[in-house]
């Protein structure tokens, strides 16, 4: 025999499975509830979705995320988890040159290993982590469902008459004997009420007096709010919409960033330190940074893009100069200022070419560091490009090679055809630093040819240097917008619901026996104090406090 | 006298009218008791004079705030001294606001003790001012900082009130084993505090001492391209090296009573010449916490609990939950705003993105998470008055690891740095 419960009220009405209070008169419902104990007025005793009979498996997981405790468990389980992530820094805070799987070892020991292998090194990025706040994400849009929707109906269709019981079991009573007509005193009450921004509702000598309803729909505002910022989040991870990328560019040079049409140029970097007169005494002698800034020009590429043999034709679309907390922005592309390097960089050199024999100079020519043009004609002479080392330095089997792609010890090895030297033409080595001409001993190595000729570059303004590098980190973002719009809702909503009080006061008089109960959802004291001065501007005078029929402030 | 300099007088001005406002606020809780005199009376006067004195001392802490930003040309902010400074002048301006609202002179009874002792914790920092880096020059970094600070002041007052519920609820004579764990966390609340006030109480002692010990300590490196390089770092202590940073060699050291090296060395897995430094203040700290606990008890002869728990007789215990669930839920906006919004703002202009999973970022995200579990719980049944109040405590704990612990223990992007 399936055992239905009697949800009918006793002044007719037909509530749902669930409902703690009626839904028009107020009256409790639970059978055995005969304490005289407050109300427990949530939702104003509705029933919610999730309370249904015989739930089937939608409604089982309805009713899992739909549960406040729940939700509590997994905001404290993403907490503690997050906790977790800051004790060594995640791998994500290092940029260059890093194996994680070593580092967390060789720098904290057992527990650095242990750390990495159970994928606290990237707690944030953990499938239980995200797993934690897509189920947060769900217990938000259920939550709010199972409670906005029956909360909306139950506040726009108020009786204003309600059963005795729901008024003298609310947490703030007032019960009195009162004079003459039960009306008239209602209509006075309610004129008091009215300067305190309360609507009246008046049916005979029953009142249903109410202000800042909107404040209910503070926390499912806020909550959607949270939604669009995770769904936002979330969003980052489509293709194309989210770009994090670092480019090193000497002074003067132009690079390409990576997967995108856009060029940039650093045309000067410059970095300015505080003098020790700015500084505190600690501070003196210490070095530190006032301003970094890149002059940089963005261009985009209009013909010739793809083509790798062919030069792109670049056309300037914006100039900014890229200080931090200034970035260059076109476009939803973001070029910030991230770090510098102030380590010169030979950029190219002009030298010339020497005839030892006839003391004739030939030159200068034009020695790019990269991508120098394959042939040099000098006078009689042909410089044949044969090899080019950016980090020059001999292998563990004596052949040379280069450790980097970065100039530092730059190195050419050129095949010299012209007067006094064979037909095939000899080899020469040519270090254009003079640092790495004594340390790999140029002369050496070229053995004869070097008393026949000699490649040397004449004073400094032979010579280009680049000061410095600047880093830049370049962004694309896409699902921003949508994450500031998420923040607006959630403040709103938290402004709504956490700076005003939804406050309702019910009162009838039965034979001038006058009983008042009222109800907020926050901040009792200020409750009390609205029923407490009305009361006392029609000429009675209570404590606030004596308002207060005990249980809890919720 | 240069305005920087007038501002530093303000701020010690402001700093001894806090403690004067605390003992008047004492005076007018625990001598309604006295005899000769109308308790109500004599609480509604002295809880004016206290209030009256509090909103002077605060007024002369904004003014060391205003003059001190207009001396040095950038807002007081940002370093720990002036951060610690302007937490506790929040703390003072929530106090005013709840107080505006609920008017219980008991409150400043405890509100103005924790201002006290957060500004005299600034003190212990460098005081000059720190010309800015790039990164901190941005109009955000002062909307985030003041309004986080303002949003933390509020927990801060919800912290006092619900510590002031449990000096009132918790039974101090009462034997069974669930009373006996409420008195041993209570009166751990409170040696924690009187750590707290130890550390500072070591610190400007030995300062005062001019005392100075140094340590060297070498380190090599093996980068990827097999060459050496190793640093040599130096650190001072201010404090007697009880334990000095792992292997390192003494430079020197000042005798202290007769200890003139170190007695411990700090663990291999504490790196750097400052983790063996901030482990000594730690182990000082507790150390000078310890005995002065130690004097209390002996001069009272009872657990600190059962001290203060008399004077909270007669404070109705529903009114302190509900200021510190107010205060809390005032406060809450404000620190997603300040801590969280502005702060994402302000990271997405600086660093080009919003949220970076930097140390104090998170440690700002479990804030808000756990005072949104609070939140919540407060709708749940039985979760108000006891338990609540627990959570108001140890949500306050969180803060201040946010706001300091993290410094202290992991470094970050928010490098202001931690004695």
């Amino acid at each position: 025999m399936l055992l239905v419960e009697n949800t009918k009220c006793e002044c007719g009405h037909q509530n749902s499975v669930g409902t703690v209070l009626c839904e028009s008169c107020g009256k409790p419902l639970e059978n055995n509830d005969v304490s005289d104990l407050p109300l427990e007025m949530r939702y104003d005793g509705v029933a919610r979705r999730s309370q249904k009979s015989n739930p089937n498996f939608i409604d089982r997981i309805w009713n899992f995320f739909s549960s406040v405790k729940i939700a509590i468990y997994l905001i404290i389980l993403t907490f503690l988890t997050a906790m977790l992530g800051t004790i060594y820094p995640q791998e994500n805070t290092f940029v260059n040159n890093f194996d994680p799987s070593v580092y967390y070892e060789e720098t904290y020991g057992l527990p650095g290993k242990l750390y990495y292998l159970l994928g606290l090194s990237h707690t944030y990025e953990t499938w239980w982590f995200i797993g934690l706040l897509v189920m947060i994400g769900t217990s938000l849009v259920i939550c709010s469902l199972d409670r906005v929707l029956p909360l909306y109906r139950a506040l726009s269709k108020q009786q204003i008459r309600k059963h005795l019981q729901f008024i003298h079991r609310q947490k703030t009573v007032f019960k009195h004997s009162i004079k003459g007509d039960g009306e008239q005193w209602a209509v006075q009450f309610g004129e008091q009420l009215k300067r305190k921004g309360y609507r009246i509702h008046r049916d005979g000598s029953a009142l249903l007096a109410e202000k800042n309803r909107f404040s209910r729909w503070g926390p499912y505002i806020n909550h959607i709010g949270l939604i669009l910022f995770l769904l936002a989040i979330l969003a980052r991870s489509i293709p194309s919409w989210q770009m994090d990328n670092y480019i090193t560019i000497p002074d003067g040079d132009t690079v390409q960033i990576a997967d995108t049409n856009y060029y940039v140029k650093n045309e000067k970097f410059t970095v300015e330190f505080y003098s020790d007169e700015e500084l505190p005494d600690k501070l003196k002698g210490t070095v530190r940074a006032k301003l970094f800034e890149t002059k940089a020009v963005l261009y985009e590429c209009v013909s010739n893009c793809n083509d790798q043999t062919l030069k792109p034709v670049l056309e300037e679309v914006k100039r900014h100069d890229i200080v931090v907390n200034e970035p260059l922005k076109y476009k939803g592309l973001k070029l910030y200022q991230f770090d510098f390097d102030m380590t010169p960089r030979l950029n190219a050199v002009h030298p010339v070419l020497v005839d030892k024999q006839t003391g004739e100079t030939y030159g200068p020519f034009d020695l790019p560091m990269k991508d120098s043009a394959l042939q040099h004609k000098l006078g009689p002479y042909t410089l044949d490009l044969y090899a080019n080392y950016m980090e020059f330095a001999l292998g563990d089997n004596g052949e040379p090679t280069t450790l980097s792609r970065d100039p530092v010890a730059p190195a050419f090895v050129f095949t010299v055809k012209g007067p006094g030297l064979d037909a095939a033409g000899e080899p020469y080595m040519y270090f254009p630093m003079q640092k790495d001409k004594v340390k790999f001993s140029q002369d050496a190595i070229n053995h004869a040819i070097a008393d026949k000729i000699e490649i040397r570059v004449d004073g400094m303004e032979n010579v280009d240097f680049s000061e410095a590098s600047t880093h830049l980190n370049v962004r694309i973002d896409k699902a921003l917008p949508y994450v500031w719009i998420g923040a607006v809702f959630s403040m709103t909503g938290l402004l709504m619901g956490s700076y005003w009080q939804h406050r309702r006061i019910w009162l009838r008089i039965d034979d001038n026996e006058l009983s008042l109960g009222a109800h907020t959802n926050k901040n009792w004291y200020g409750m009390r104090s609205d029923v407490a001065g009305a009361l006392q501007k029609i000429g009675i005078t209570i404590d606030p406090k004596s308002l207060d029929n005990g249980g809890n402030n919720a | 006298m240069s305005l920087i300099d007038f501002s530093s007088d303000a701020f010690i001005v402001a700093f001894f009218l806090y403690c004067f406002a605390f003992m008047f606020y004492v005076i007018a809780i625990a001598g309604k008791k006295w005899s000769n005199r109308d308790s109500l009376q004599h609480e509604k006067r002295w809880g004016r004079i206290a209030f009256i004195t509090s909103n002077v001392g605060l007024a002369s802490h904004l003014t060391f705030f205003f003059t001190r930003w207009a001396g040095s040309g950038q807002i007081p902010t940002s370093n720990m001294y002036e951060f610690m400074t302007f937490l506790g002048m929040s703390i003072m301006i929530a106090f005013t606001i709840i107080f505006a609202i609920y008017r219980k002179p008991l409150l400043g009874m405890f509100a103005l003790p924790l201002t006290v002792i957060i500004i005299a914790y600034a003190a212990v920092f460098p005081q000059e001012v720190q010309p800015l880096i790039p990164a901190l020059d941005s109009i955000w970094l002062k909307i985030h900082v003041t309004t986080a600070a303002l949003g933390e002041a509020f927990f801060a007052i919800g912290f006092a009130a619900g510590l002031m519920y449990l000096l009132r609820v918790v039974d101090f004579n009462g034997k069974t084993k669930a009373a006996r764990r409420s008195q041993f966390w209570v009166e751990f609340s409170l040696y924690t505090i009187i750590v707290i006030v130890g550390f500072i109480i070591a610190v400007f002692a030995f300062r005062g001492m001019g005392y100075e010990a140094q340590f060297i300590q070498e380190q090599s490196k093996i980068d990827s391209r097999g060459t050496e390089t190793s640093t040599t770092d130096t650190v001072t202590y201010t404090l007697p090296p009880i334990v000095k940073p792992y292997n390192s060699e003494v430079v020197t050291v000042d005798s202290f009573l007769g200890m003139d090296k170190p007695v411990l060395e700090a663990p291999y897995w504490m790196n750097g010449v400052n983790a063996g430094r901030k482990l000594n203040t730690v182990v000082w700290s507790i150390i000078a916490g310890t005995i002065l606990y130690g004097l209390l008890r002996l001069v009272f002869r009872k657990p600190l609990g059962a001290v203060i728990h008399p004077v909270m007789e007669g404070i109705d215990p529903e009114d302190l939950d509900e200021i510190s669930y107010r205060s809390i839920a005032i406060g809450f906006p404000i620190f997603t705003l300040g801590a969280l919004i502005f702060a994402m703002i302000w990271a997405e202009i600086a660093w080009g993105r919003f949220w970076g999973w930097d140390p104090k970022e998170v440690w700002a995200l479990i804030t808000w998470l756990y005072y949104s579990a609070y939140l919540h719980f407060r709708l749940s049944r039985g979760w108000q008055g006891r338990r609540s109040a627990w959570l108001a405590v140890i949500g306050f704990v969180i803060v201040l690891f946010t706001l300091i612990g993290v410094n202290l223990v992991i470094a970050g992007l928010h490098s202001y740095s931690g004695t």
